[in-house]
């Protein structure tokens, strides 16, 4: 596999786990809302959630993405 | 692992800095700066990973010792000066002097001299073997009284050291199957902890907190209370202990360090494992087979009955026969050779000579065509020996083997040769029939010669008759009964039904071809190995098993715990340094469970111990 594949490979990957985590963190965030939790507990929450949803989905987008353009 | 330890000590840390510089960001405040949180759990990694290195060390010591073995230079003799030069500048053909309690720098065979030799570092044998000139030495044995002088056969990579170290240092290298599952394991169980800790914090962040939380909770095992903690600093708290509780840091540690200590064993009693697989088969194995002649046989026969049937007399077809065999590189051709010089006989060369697998050989020899095989071969060629059936008969029943002389087309005799059984043969056969292990014997020998070795040695189970190339069909229609089973075997001709068997077992002292294709050799020779192999093999995956336990056993109860499961009820929550420490006890009850390994020993050698100290 050429070097331009891989690189396209990890962008794609990239795109992905970042986006879906964001997503989730996002998720967090409007859960969170609605006046029920301070903005340290928010945002600190927020954190959290996008750190832990990006080592989840790493692993896991990577080689689904390889599988898919390979 | 390294991903739950950054994430464990850098959330700990962050937290402790912010309650120190904002106490009412709502992480607890000035009471809940957990500094000793992180430091607690860098020094708790710390010590696993110096109990994992103490471990690698310990197990690398079969290497270690094995390397010290090894002479840093040899005194030599080349063109007609002594010298010392380096080990590296030994040729082969070198003459090498060796000194009384001098290591031998490399492998070679004796020309002059006379001495005890201590072969236990290589082959496991605790009494010194005498060695005169004709004899092979080993490098890195230690000469014990006299002094001589051998050529040097093998040097550098080439020498049985060497060659040693390369095959422990290439099982220590190799992964078992049951390795890569922990491994497979091991990487989704970190995955799912994550995932698992990304729940817990939303549980107790969306209602546990709200539901459950009081703040006069105290830290198991601790009177510090959590105090004025806000939702997000408790919820982070039990998500980051389960992360760090989880952690099974012990995985990477269970199988690579039993198996070292195991492959470590094996090299301590002159056994060489090639890779973990064959270890981990052996560990399994339901059969074994043995080879009969240099195998079960000490592979020296001799000569015992001559007898003449057609025009010629007894020595001179022993004459005829040893002169045909001349050039053949068999067990039998080199036991007719061997007869006949000691007879006294004038020995000469073959005029053309052709081996025939598996049936004799085929040589003109004083412008007489001889053919001098087994039945087989004189049936082939139309030589009838019906007259003799019964003489024939009643030499096999004694375990002799009987090959038939054709001389011109006609019959001319026959030559009885006869092997003894290995001392070891018969205590490793009733060894491994005690552990359940089916023992059978193969031979391209007829079947009453092979059923009277075979009884000697106390196996049941003969495959006779079975020419070489059949011999690897034999062992498959074994394994086609659905168990693992093992070859032992010496010779080329063993080769394909060593490379056939789940596990080959090479006798040290046989072919190159027979080493190179076998999963394990034996160094001495010694059949009891072949149990001892079994028993290092099971012992060695008992612990890999024990340890897997170890390394998953002591996370997984206390995740549930450190995920709060307990809290409503107790209001016990587990702090990240006393997750770290139980982290740090599987790490330290894998490391105790291989290094008890150390002490084993194979039971064989025990009676042995045990026979010694009662002759002492």
């Amino acid at each position: 596999m050429s070097s331009i594949t891989e690189r396209r490979l990890a962008v794609v990957s990239a795109l992905w786990y970042t986006g879906l985590s964001t997503a989730l963190a996002l998720g967090f965030y409007l859960a969170a809302g609605g006046g029920r939790y301070d903005m340290v507990a928010r945002f600190g929450g927020v954190i959290w959630v996008f750190i832990l949803a990006m080592i989840i989905t790493m692993p896991v987008i990577i080689p689904l993405v390889k599988k898919k353009y390979q | 692992m390294n991903l739950l330890h950054a994430t464990g000590i850098g959330a700990s840390y962050l937290i402790a800095v912010i309650n120190t510089l904002w106490p009412d960001a709502g992480f607890g405040g000035p009471k809940a700066t957990f500094y000793e949180s992180a430091a607690l759990l860098t020094a708790f990694i710390v010590l696993g990973r110096y109990l994992e290195a103490l471990t690698k060390g310990r197990t690398w010591e079969a290497i270690r010792k094995l390397m010290s073995l090894q002479a840093r230079t040899a005194r030599i003799i080349r063109d007609g000066n002594e010298m010392e030069v380096l080990l590296e500048e030994v040729r082969t053909g070198d003459l090498v002097m060796v000194r009384p309690g001098e290591n031998i720098p490399v492998d070679g065979k004796v020309s002059k001299g006379y001495s005890a030799v201590d072969e236990s570092m290589i082959t496991g044998e605790s009494i010194p073997i005498e060695k005169r000139a004709g004899d092979d030495v080993i490098g890195g044995t230690i000469n014990k009284t006299g002094a001589f002088t051998f050529e040097a056969t093998k040097v550098g990579k080439d020498t049985t050291l060497a060659q040693i170290i390369k095959l422990v240092e290439d099982a220590h290298g190799s992964k078992a199957p049951i390795q890569k599952i922990a491994d497979v394991v091991a990487g989704h169980f970190i995955l799912g902890v994550h995932l698992l800790s990304l729940l817990v914090f939303g549980l107790w962040f969306f209602t546990g907190y709200t539901r459950w939380f009081t703040p006069d909770s105290t830290f198991l095992l601790s009177t510090t209370t959590i105090g004025s903690i806000g939702v997000f600093g408790f919820s982070m708290l039990l998500s980051l202990t389960v992360l760090v509780i989880s952690c099974p840091c012990a995985v990477g540690l269970a199988a690579p360090s039993a198996i070292m200590a195991g492959s470590g064993k094996g090299a301590e009693n002159g056994i060489l494992f090639k890779g973990v697989e064959a270890m981990e088969v052996t560990s399994r194995l339901k059969a074994v087979v043995f080879d009969k002649t240099g195998t079960l046989t000490r592979g020296e026969p001799s000569v015992t009955d001559v007898i003449p049937v057609g025009a010629v007399s007894g020595d001179d077809l022993l004459r005829f026969a040893a002169g045909a065999e001349k050039d053949s590189e068999h067990h039998l051709g080199e036991a007719i050779v061997k007869g006949a010089e000691q007879k006294g006989l004038a020995v000469g060369a073959a005029d053309s000579f052709n081996a025939i697998p598996g049936h004799g050989i085929e040589a003109v020899f004083g412008g007489k065509k001889i053919l001098l095989g087994n039945r087989r071969l004189m049936k082939q060629q139309n030589i009838v020996f019906d007259a003799y059936v019964e003489m024939v008969a009643d030499l096999e029943r004694s375990g002799k083997t009987v090959m038939f002389m054709g001389i011109d087309g006609q019959p001319g005799g026959l030559i009885a040769v006869a092997d003894t059984l290995k001392e070891s043969s018969v205590a490793a056969v009733r060894h491994l029939r005690e552990m359940g292990i089916k023992v059978a014997m193969i031979t391209g020998d007829n079947r009453r010669t092979a059923e009277a070795m075979a009884k000697q040695a106390g196996i049941d189970h003969v495959l006779a008759e079975v020419l070489p190339e059949d011999k690897a069909n034999e062992v498959t229609r074994l394994q086609n009964e659905g168990i693992k089973v093992a070859m032992v075997g010496d010779g080329i001709n063993d080769a394909p039904a060593l490379a056939k068997a789940d596990v080959g077992i090479a006798i040290g002292s046989g072919t190159d071809v027979a080493k190179e294709t076998g999963d394990i050799i034996l160094i001495k020779g010694d059949l009891r190995d072949v149990v001892s192999a079994i028993e290092i093999s099971r012992a060695t995956m008992i612990k890999v098993r024990q340890n897997l336990f170890w390394a998953f056993g002591y996370n997984s109860p206390g995740i549930p715990i450190a995920a709060g499961l307990l809290y409503p009820l107790t209001g016990w929550i587990v702090s990240p340094q006393l997750a770290a420490l139980f982290m740090a006890l599987s790490s330290i009850s894998v490391t105790v469970n291989t290094l008890m390994l150390k002490g084993f020993v194979p039971s064989l050698k025990r009676e042995q111990f045990k026979l010694e100290e009662g002759a002492v």
